[in-house]
């Protein structure tokens, strides 16, 4: 967390995800090298290798860009994301590695600078079908070079997480511009269906997941936002009744039921646009913002581990009372007010500064009220 | 199933079951994956025949045409001349190593470069020798066992006059490619992947061939040269007209056993 940095720490779980993704990588490079030398002997070995590369690369970026989406249908994909900076890294070098030779083959040992020449030797611009594709592979491999070299959380606290989230957020644009570079490039020359029909599955499937995952997201939203008004107007109602009301509890809207909400685990309430995870643990009920300050990762699908907030996707924690990181750390979240009564959880809905202390509402002080 | 699984990356040890599904999931992955590599490699369109002896360096003699773009006549044994365009190394034309002006027998170190009949000869740098004659060219001698450039008595040029208008005034349809990569250095040679290389090469004076292949495919390489016969590269490359089908209206001429089409590069047209 927002502490100190060290290059990277090497733990069981990093090494056996690293030992996969390079065996993977291997293991496609050397089948794609030897099934395309097997079948076609008279090919050229940088030919075939800038091939294996190109598509080695475009294939792990789907996956990079599917983990997003999968965590947010099934949390059981997770594991993926902790290290998918890792997937980036290896996305880039696979890149690096095919431009490197690309450039070498297509434009050394000529009459022109080979980085000039990838931009000036097609330059028929005026035409859609003949539009230059290079120009377009380097533009995304100059994104994703950004991103890998960005990749460290040391980065992230230095450019600000909504600097480095916009940077990353430029993954994107690389897929497009890849989809062009291929779309404009090989897929010209080619006359199997095959690749055709392997980027047009990608696109598709890429696009399903997202609507997939964003339709989630948006059906989480409006069952909160539903339930919160039903039963913040129940809630309401009720306490018309009342006498001894003060003026301030009027502002707290109902989340759930107690029993609603599992042992260290939260229920999400989406108030005024903004997520609030609500937790119970030891008895207790604390809230706080939703949005993790590492990577705005869903602290409301976290976890209370040892008594602190546990960010499902990276793993940043939160002390419940004060939503601040333990010391050395320094993240802070916003926190809410807590109340307990007649067996449900209320929240005050406006968020007090990240950091501040709230005292946890108790199972036994909500007993006796209403 | 038991109580939800909650996974911390730094923790030691990922909880059981989820482990389990991760590795059920990094397994299909990873297989899925090699199937893709298999399928992409093997939907890859045919490779030419085309060779290129990188490395092996072999000894030539033969005269050396300059004009218009540099080439090796070898006389055949049977009589008659053959013509071997010339390339220098990497990206460039042979011109810096054979020179300009009148031709002249010489010899020469080279890796031979060869498809569909047609062989071009990349010459080495510093190579050429001029000679004051062979008695007859000598061709693809592995290199150090060819004479050394100290052939007795003078020869005449070969006759190699071109017989101009001889296929007549023609409109082709095919690919301006150059020479060098499309006969075997690289794979595939033509079509756009490849069309910035062949800019770079026919703008470094490597000779551009227009591509014209008939109904069944079979290939006719025409060295593309001005009306006035002159080199035409420079021009092909200003007005962008490599690696895509292109009609050209000019006159067929022979040169040796070579097809030279005399064009007015400013009227190529682009076929959309």
């Amino acid at each position: 967390m927002g502490h100190s940095y060290r290059a990277v720490g090497w733990n069981r779980q990093k090494r056996v995800y690293d030992l996969a993704l390079i065996a993977g990588i291997v293991l496609y490079l050397a089948t794609f090298v030897g099934v395309g030398f097997t079948l076609h002997p008279g090919a050229t070995a940088e030919t075939m290798l800038i091939r294996a590369l190109g598509t080695g690369a475009f294939l792990l970026l789907h996956l990079v860009l599917a983990i997003g989406p999968l965590c947010r249908v099934d949390s059981r994909f997770l594991p993926l994301l902790y290290n998918r900076r890792h997937l980036g890294v290896a996305t880039f070098v696979l890149g690096l590695l095919h431009g490197g030779f690309a450039l070498v083959q297509f434009h050394a040992l000529g009459d022109l600078n080979p980085l000039v020449s990838v931009f000036v030797s097609n330059p028929r611009v005026d035409s859609v079908a003949q539009f230059p594709f290079q120009p377009l592979g380097v533009i995304a491999l100059v994104i994703l070079f950004l991103m890998a070299a960005t990749s460290h959380d040391f980065w992230l606290a230095n450019l600000t997480a909504p600097v480095w989230k916009s940077l990353h957020m430029l993954v994107y644009l690389a897929y497009l511009l890849l989809v062009g570079h291929v779309s404009l490039g090989v897929l010209q020359a080619e006359t199997s269906p095959v690749l055709a029909g392997a980027v047009g599955i990608g696109m598709a499937g890429l696009l399903a997941l997202h609507l997939l995952a964003g339709a989630s997201e948006v059906a989480v939203d409006r069952g909160r936002d539903a339930a919160t008004g039903a039963a913040g107007s129940a809630a309401g109602h009720s306490s018309l009744g009342l006498s001894s009301l003060r003026e301030e509890d009027s502002a707290f809207v109902d989340v759930c039921a107690v029993s609603e909400i599992d042992e260290k685990r939260a229920r999400l309430v989406s108030v005024a646009g903004d997520r609030v995870a609500v937790f119970r643990y030891d008895g207790k009920f604390s809230a706080v913002s939703n949005a993790c300050q590492h990577q705005n990762g869903p602290l409301g699908e976290g976890c209370v581990i040892d008594g602190l907030i546990t960010c499902p996707w990276h793993g940043y924690q939160y002390r419940p009372l004060d939503g601040a990181s333990p010391e050395p750390f320094t993240e802070k979240v916003p926190t809410f007010r807590v109340q307990i009564r007649s067996g449900r959880v209320l929240i005050d809905p406006t968020p007090l500064p990240a950091g501040t202390p709230v005292e946890p509402a108790l199972i036994g002080e909500g007993a006796s009220d209403g | 199933m038991g109580e939800p699984e909650f996974y911390v990356g730094y923790l030691p040890r990922a909880p059981r079951r989820l482990a389990r599904f991760v590795r059920a999931l990094v397994i299909a992955l990873v297989a899925t994956s090699v199937v893709f590599a298999a399928l992409m490699a093997g939907s890859q369109g045919a490779f030419s025949n085309g060779a290129f002896e990188f490395g092996v360096e072999r000894d030539f003699t033969g005269w050396i045409e300059t004009e218009p773009y540099p080439m090796l006549v070898v006389e055949r044994p049977g009589g008659g001349w053959s013509t071997y365009l010339l390339s220098g190394v990497g990206k460039h034309g042979a011109e810096s190593e054979v020179g300009s002006g009148s031709g002249y027998w010489a010899s020469l170190r080279g890796s031979l470069i060869y498809r569909d009949g047609q062989t071009m000869i990349e010459v080495s740098r510093g190579s050429v020798v001029p000679q004051v004659g062979p008695d007859s060219g000598s061709f693809g001698e592995p290199a150090g066992d060819a004479g050394s450039g100290s052939a007795s008595g003078a020869k005449p040029q070969p006759d190699l006059s071109r017989i101009e208008g001889v296929g007549g005034e023609r409109t082709f349809v095919g690919e301006i490619v150059d020479s060098k990569c499309f006969l075997g250095v690289m794979k595939p040679g033509a079509t756009k992947p490849h069309r910035a290389c062949a800019t770079r090469c026919i703008s470094g004076g490597v000779p551009p061939v227009l591509l014209v292949r008939d109904g069944d495919g079979v290939a006719t390489y025409l060295l593309l040269v001005d009306e006035t016969g002159a080199s035409v590269g420079r021009q092909l490359v200003d007005r962008a007209l490599i690696a895509e089908p292109v009609r050209v209206h000019g006159k067929l001429d022979q040169l040796g056993d070579r097809w030279v089409l005399r064009a007015d590069p400013s009227r190529i047209e682009r076929i959309e």
